[in-house]
C-alpha cells in the first residue's frame, strides 16, 4: 500500500513524459467529459495527457532544491561550527535569523516579486537553506571542537580534509534523519509555489497549474482537476510513509 | 527567572528582528532594476512619462533620504500607498485584516483542543487502534499541499457546502477552509501532545502521585499535561508559519478576500508598498508569536 503510493505518482511523473503519445493533444471543446480517456482540461487539451507530462517539473524542482539546498546549508553550518573566532560563527549565522523571521510561503512569494526571472529551484533552496545550516551547525560544534580536530589542524591537514570529510562525517546521521520531512516539505512548498502561479507559466502542464487553471471547470469535468490532486497527494503520503517507515528500521 | 524579566530580555531583540526584516525588504526593492515608476508607466514604457513619475512619487531623491522618510513613517504607522490603487497601505490591510483573523482563530479553536484531545487519548491507549490510526494518518497527512486537499474536499462537499465566501465568512463557508488547515498541524500537535503526554505519565511525580492516592483524572489532567504540553506550545508557535502560508493558499482557494489574496494581488502588480507593509505585519506576527509560546511553554513548565 505505502509503496504503490509512492511508486505510482513517481512513475508517471518520471516515465510519463515518454509515455504520452503526442505531447499536448488538442481536443478544441473546454471542459468536454467525452473525449479522451479523464476528458478535456480549460483548453481542450486531453487530461491524461496533461497528467502523464505534468508531473516531472514538480519532481525535477523538488530533488533539485532540495539537493542544493543540503549542499549549501551543510556548508554553511560546518563552516560556522568550526570557525575559531566567535565573530565569524555570528556574522555566518545571525542573518539567517531573519529569514526565520518570515512564513516560508510568504518569503517565496516575495522573492519571486523581487527576481520574477529567478528560478523556482533556487527560491525553494533559499527558504530551506537557514534550517539546514542551523541544524547542521548544531550538530557539528561537538566533533569541530574535538581533539581529533585539533590533531589534524595542528598537522596542518587542508581545510576540506578536516572538516567536509571529518566533521561531516559525523553530521550525517542527524542530516539523514531530518531529510525526508525536508523532502516533502520541498514538495510542499514548490507546488504551492506552482498553484499560485509564481515560477511557471500559466498554461504549464504541471499537476499544481493544472489545479489552479482547471479550478474554474470543476462541475463540469471534475477530473481535470481531481486528476493531478490525486497524484500529489499520493505523492507526498508515499514519500512521508516510506520516509517514516525507513527511520524507524535503521 | 521571572516572566517579566524573560520578556524584557526578548522584546529588544525581537523588535530588532522585525525592524531588520523591514528594511531588508526595503533594501531589496532599491537594488532590483525597475523601480515602483517604471511598473506604473505600464506595458509600453515612454522614458519621459518614467522621469515624471518618479519626480512626482519622490523616487528621485538620494536612497538615505528616502530610507528615513519611509522608517519615520513606519514608525508613526504611515505604511505608504498602493501602486495600484493609490489607497494608503494600512487601509488595504486593515480592510484584508478581519477574514483573515476570522479564519486563523476559527483554526486555532478548532485544532487546539482537538489535537490535546486527541494527542491525550491516543496516550491513555497507547498502542490500541485510535493510537495506530492516529499515527498513520498523522504520518499521511503531514506534508499534503492544502490546494490539494481543498480542490478534493470541494468535489466532496462542494453539493452539502458553500464553497466562496465572497458574500462574507459564515459558519457554512468556514466548514470547509478551516478543516483545510487545521489538517496539517492537527498531526503534528497531536503526535507532540502524545509524545509528551507519555513520557509525564511514565515519570517519576505521576507515579508517585498516583502511588500516594491523588486521584487518576486529577494527576493526568492537572499534574501530567502542562508538561506534556510544553514542546506541543512551541510547535503551535510554527503552526503560526504553517497557518499564514496555509491562508494564503486556502484564501485563493476559497475566494476569500483576506491579507493571503492581498498579498497574492500584490505580487501579481509588483506593488511594493503593499509587501513591504504586509512584510513588516508577518514577521512583527512571526516575532511575536514566537515570543508568545516560549512565555508560554515558561510559565507551563518554568525551568531554570
Amino acid at each position: 500500500m505505502r509503496r504503490l503510493l509512492l511508486v505510482v505518482p513517481l512513475f508517471v511523473a518520471l516515465c510519463g513524459p515518454w509515455l504520452s503519445a503526442s505531447g499536448d493533444t488538442l481536443h478544441g471543446v473546454s471542459y468536454d467529459l467525452g473525449t479522451g480517456w479523464l476528458g478535456t482540461d480549460f483548453a481542450g487539451r486531453d487530461v491524461w495527457q496533461q497528467v502523464l507530462l505534468g508531473g516531472r517539473g514538480l519532481a525535477t524542482v523538488t530533488v533539485l532544491a532540495t539537493a542544493g539546498a543540503y549542499l549549501l546549508g551543510v556548508l554553511w553550518g560546518l563552516a560556522a561550527a568550526t570557525s575559531r573566532r566567535h565573530l565569524a560563527d555570528e556574522l555566518l549565522m545571525r542573518p539567517l535569523d531573519l529569514l526565520l523571521a518570515v512564513p516560508s510561503l510568504f518569503l517565496l512569494l516575495l522573492l519571486a516579486t523581487l527576481f520574477p526571472s529567478g528560478g523556482l529551484v533556487w527560491i525553494v533552496m533559499l527558504i530551506h537553506l537557514p534550517d539546514i545550516a542551523r541544524l547542521s551547525r548544531a550538530a557539528a560544534l561537538e566533533a569541530a571542537h574535538s581533539p581529533v580536530v585539533e590533531a589534524l589542524r595542528l598537522q596542518g591537514e587542508s581545510w576540506w580534509r578536516t572538516t567536509v570529510h571529518h566533521v561531516g562525517g559525523s553530521v550525517a546521521r542527524t542530516l539523514a534523519a531530518d531529510a525526508g520531512t525536508r523532502l516533502t516539505g520541498t514538495l510542499y512548498l514548490a507546488a504551492a509555489a506552482s498553484f499560485l502561479g509564481v515560477g511557471v507559466p500559466p498554461d504549464a502542464a504541471d499537476w499544481a497549474v493544472m489545479i489552479e487553471r482547471n479550478r474554474a471547470g470543476l462541475l463540469l469535468n471534475p477530473w481535470a482537476v481531481l486528476a493531478p490532486a490525486l497524484m500529489i497527494i499520493m505523492l507526498s503520503v508515499g514519500l512521508n510513509l516510506s520516509f517514516d517507515r525507513a527511520l524507524r528500521k535503521p | 527567572m521571572r516572566p517579566a524579566g524573560y520578556v524584557r530580555r526578548r522584546l529588544p531583540l525581537a523588535l530588532a528582528q522585525v525592524a531588520a526584516v523591514a528594511s531588508a525588504v526595503f533594501l531589496l526593492a532599491e537594488v532590483l532594476p525597475g523601480d515602483a515608476a517604471v511598473v506604473l508607466a505600464g506595458d509600453d514604457p515612454d522614458p519621459e512619462r518614467i522621469v515624471r513619475i518618479r519626480a512626482s512619487l519622490r523616487l528621485d531623491r538620494p536612497l538615505p533620504e528616502r530610507f528615513a522618510e519611509w522608517a519615520g513613517g513606519l514608525a508613526r504607522g504611515d505604511f505608504g500607498e498602493s501602486l495600484v490603487s493609490g489607497r494608503p497601505v494600512l487601509d488595504l490591510v486593515l480592510d484584508a485584516l478581519w477574514p483573515t483573523v476570522v479564519l486563523a482563530s476559527a483554526t486555532l479553536a478548532v485544532l487546539v483542543p482537538l489535537s490535546v484531545w486527541a494527542g491525550v487519548t491516543a496516550a491513555l491507549h497507547e498502542g490500541g487502534r485510535f493510537d495506530r490510526c492516529l499515527t498513520a494518518v498523522g504520518v499521511a497527512l503531514y506534508a499534503v499541499p492544502e490546494f490539494a486537499l481543498a480542490v478534493v474536499l470541494i468535489v466532496a462537499f462542494g453539493g452539502l457546502l458553500p464553497v466562496t465566501a465572497l458574500g462574507g465568512l459564515t459558519p457554512a463557508t468556514l466548514v470547509l477552509p478551516v478543516a483545510v488547515l487545521v489538517a496539517r498541524p492537527l498531526c503534528s500537535l497531536s503526535r507532540l501532545v502524545r509524545a509528551g503526554m507519555i513520557d509525564a505519565l511514565a515519570s517519576g511525580y505521576a507515579v508517585h502521585a498516583s502511588r500516594l492516592g491523588v486521584p487518576e483524572r486529577r494527576v493526568r489532567y492537572v499534574h501530567a499535561l502542562p508538561n506534556a504540553v510544553a514542546p506541543a506550545v512551541q510547535q503551535l508557535a510554527r503552526t503560526v508559519d504553517w497557518l499564514l502560508g496555509g491562508v494564503i493558499i486556502v484564501e485563493a482557494v476559497f475566494v476569500i478576500p483576506g491579507l493571503g489574496t492581498l498579498l497574492v494581488d500584490a505580487v501579481a502588480d509588483r506593488d511594493l508598498p503593499v509587501l513591504q507593509g504586509l512584510a513588516v505585519l508577518f514577521a512583527a506576527t512571526t516575532v511575536l508569536v514566537n515570543l508568545a509560546a516560549d512565555l508560554a511553554a515558561f510559565r507551563s513548565a518554568p525551568r531554570a
